[in-house]
C-alpha cells in the first residue's frame, strides 16, 4: 500500500505539473522563430512588457523584504524543508481560488457576490505577491547563498535577505524572458509561492485553525 | 561608578541571562555568580561554532545597498531600453497589464453564465467539486510548518 502511494504521489505531482504547464503556456504554444518583421516587432513588445513587469516585481520584492524579511526567509526555508507539500497546497489553493471565484461570480446578481469576489481577488493577489517573493528568496539562496561560515564572512555584498531576493528576481526574470519555458517556469514558481505563503500563514508561526481540546477538570 | 540597587540585584537573580550587564556593575552578584559557577560539576562544553551548519538567519539582516540599487537600476534600464526599442511608453505597459485582467474577468463571467445556464446536475456536481477542493485545502492547511528555525 505504501509502495503504491510512493509511486502514486510523484505521478500525481508530475500530472499536476503538466496540467499547470499546459494552462500556463501561451495559446500559440510551439517553438517558432520571428519570420516576419511584424512578428519580430510583436515579440519585442512582449519582451518589453515582461521586462517592465520584472522591474515592478523587483521594486515590490525589495519593499516587501525590507518590511518583513524574517517572514520571507521563514517561508523560503519552509519551501526547502517540504517542497512537495507546498506544491500540492499551491495547486489545491489555485484550484480553490478559481472555483470560489466562479461561485462568487455566480452570486453577483444576488448582491453578495461582488464584495466577496473583490475580497477573494485582493487575498489571491497578496498571496501571489508574497509567495513569489519567497520563491525569489529561495532561488537566490540556492544559487548564490553562502554554504559555509567562512564563505559568509568573506562576502561583502552577496549576503543577506535583500541580496538573495535581488539575485532571485534576476535569475527568474531571465528565465521568464525565454519564450515557451519562461511562462511555464513562472507559473510553477507562482504555484510554489502560493503554497508556501499559505503553508506558513505568510511567514507567521500560527496555525490557521485552532485545535479543539476538552477542558480538563 | 553608580551603586547597584537591591531591585537590580533581584532582577539579575531572577533572570541572569537577560540582566547579564548587571554583573559588570555589582561586585556582590559577581561573587555569587562565580561561586555558583564553581560549584557545578559539569565540565564546560566546548562548542566548535564552525563545525555547526550555517543557520538561515546568519548574516540575513545585512543590507548590501549597492547590490540592491544596482540590481534595480539594471532591470529598470533594460525595461526602459526595450520599451524604447519597441516604441512603447510605460503607460502602454500598464494598459496591457489591465487588458490581461479584463481577459480574466471575461473568462470568469463566461464560466459563471455557463454555470447558470447549465443543468441542475451539472450545478450540483460543480458545488460538490467546490466542497471537495476546499475540504482538501483545509486538510492541507492544518499541517504545521516543518521549516527549521528561521
Amino acid at each position: 500500500m505504501r509502495r503504491a502511494l510512493r509511486l502514486f504521489l510523484p505521478l500525481t505531482v508530475v500530472a499536476a505539473s503538466l496540467v499547470t504547464a499546459m494552462i500556463a503556456a501561451p495559446p500559440d504554444f510551439g517553438v517558432k522563430g520571428p519570420l516576419t518583421v511584424a512578428g519580430a516587432a510583436e515579440m519585442l513588445q512582449k519582451t518589453a512588457v515582461i521586462a517592465s513587469l520584472l522591474a515592478v516585481w523587483m521594486l515590490a520584492a525589495v519593499a516587501l523584504t525590507l518590511l518583513s524579511g524574517r517572514e520571507i526567509r521563514y517561508s523560503s526555508v519552509e519551501m526547502r524543508a517540504s517542497a512537495l507539500h507546498c506544491f500540492a497546497l499551491g495547486l489545491v489553493a489555485v484550484t480553490s481560488f478559481a472555483l470560489t471565484a466562479i461561485i462568487f461570480s455566480y452570486l453577483i446578481p444576488y448582491h453578495v457576490g461582488a464584495p466577496l469576489l473583490f475580497a477573494l481577488g485582493v487575498f489571491a493577489i497578496l498571496t501571489k505577491i508574497y509567495g513569489t517573493v519567497a520563491v525569489f528568496h529561495l532561488v537566490g539562496t540556492l544559487v548564490a547563498g553562502s554554504r559555509t561560515r567562512e564563505q559568509l564572512a568573506r562576502r561583502q555584498w552577496l549576503r543577506g535577505d535583500l541580496a538573495m531576493v535581488v539575485v532571485g528576481v534576476v535569475i527568474l526574470g531571465a528565465i521568464r524572458l525565454i519564450p515557451v519555458i519562461g511562462p511555464i517556469v513562472w507559473a510553477l514558481a507562482s504555484v510554489f509561492g502560493i503554497g508556501t505563503a499559505l503553508a506558513t500563514k505568510f511567514g507567521r508561526r500560527e496555525p490557521w485553525f485552532l485545535a479543539w481540546r476538552a477542558v480538563e477538570m | 561608578m553608580k551603586e547597584p540597587t537591591v531591585d537590580a540585584c533581584q532582577h539579575f537573580l531572577e533572570d541572569p541571562e537577560a540582566n547579564a550587564a548587571h554583573l559588570q556593575t555589582c561586585a556582590e552578584c559577581r561573587a555569587v555568580y562565580a561561586g555558583l559557577a564553581g560549584k557545578t560539576d559539569l565540565p564546560p562544553v566546548a562548542i566548535g561554532l564552525d563545525s555547526l551548519p550555517l543557520a538561515p538567519w546568519e548574516g540575513s539582516s545585512h543590507r548590501p545597498w549597492p547590490v540592491v540599487l544596482g540590481g534595480i537600476a539594471v532591470v529598470v534600464v533594460i525595461a526602459l531600453a526595450l520599451c524604447d526599442a519597441a516604441g512603447m511608453s510605460p503607460l502602454h505597459v500598464a494598459e496591457s497589464s489591465l487588458a490581461s485582467m479584463d481577459v480574466l474577468r471575461g473568462l470568469l463571467n463566461r464560466a459563471s453564465s455557463s454555470l447558470r445556464s447549465a443543468s441542475v446536475m451539472t450545478q450540483v456536481a460543480f458545488g460538490a467539486a467546490f466542497l471537495v477542493i476546499n475540504a482538501l485545502l483545509i486538510v492541507l492547511l492544518r499541517r504545521s510548518p516543518r521549516g527549521m528555525d528561521a
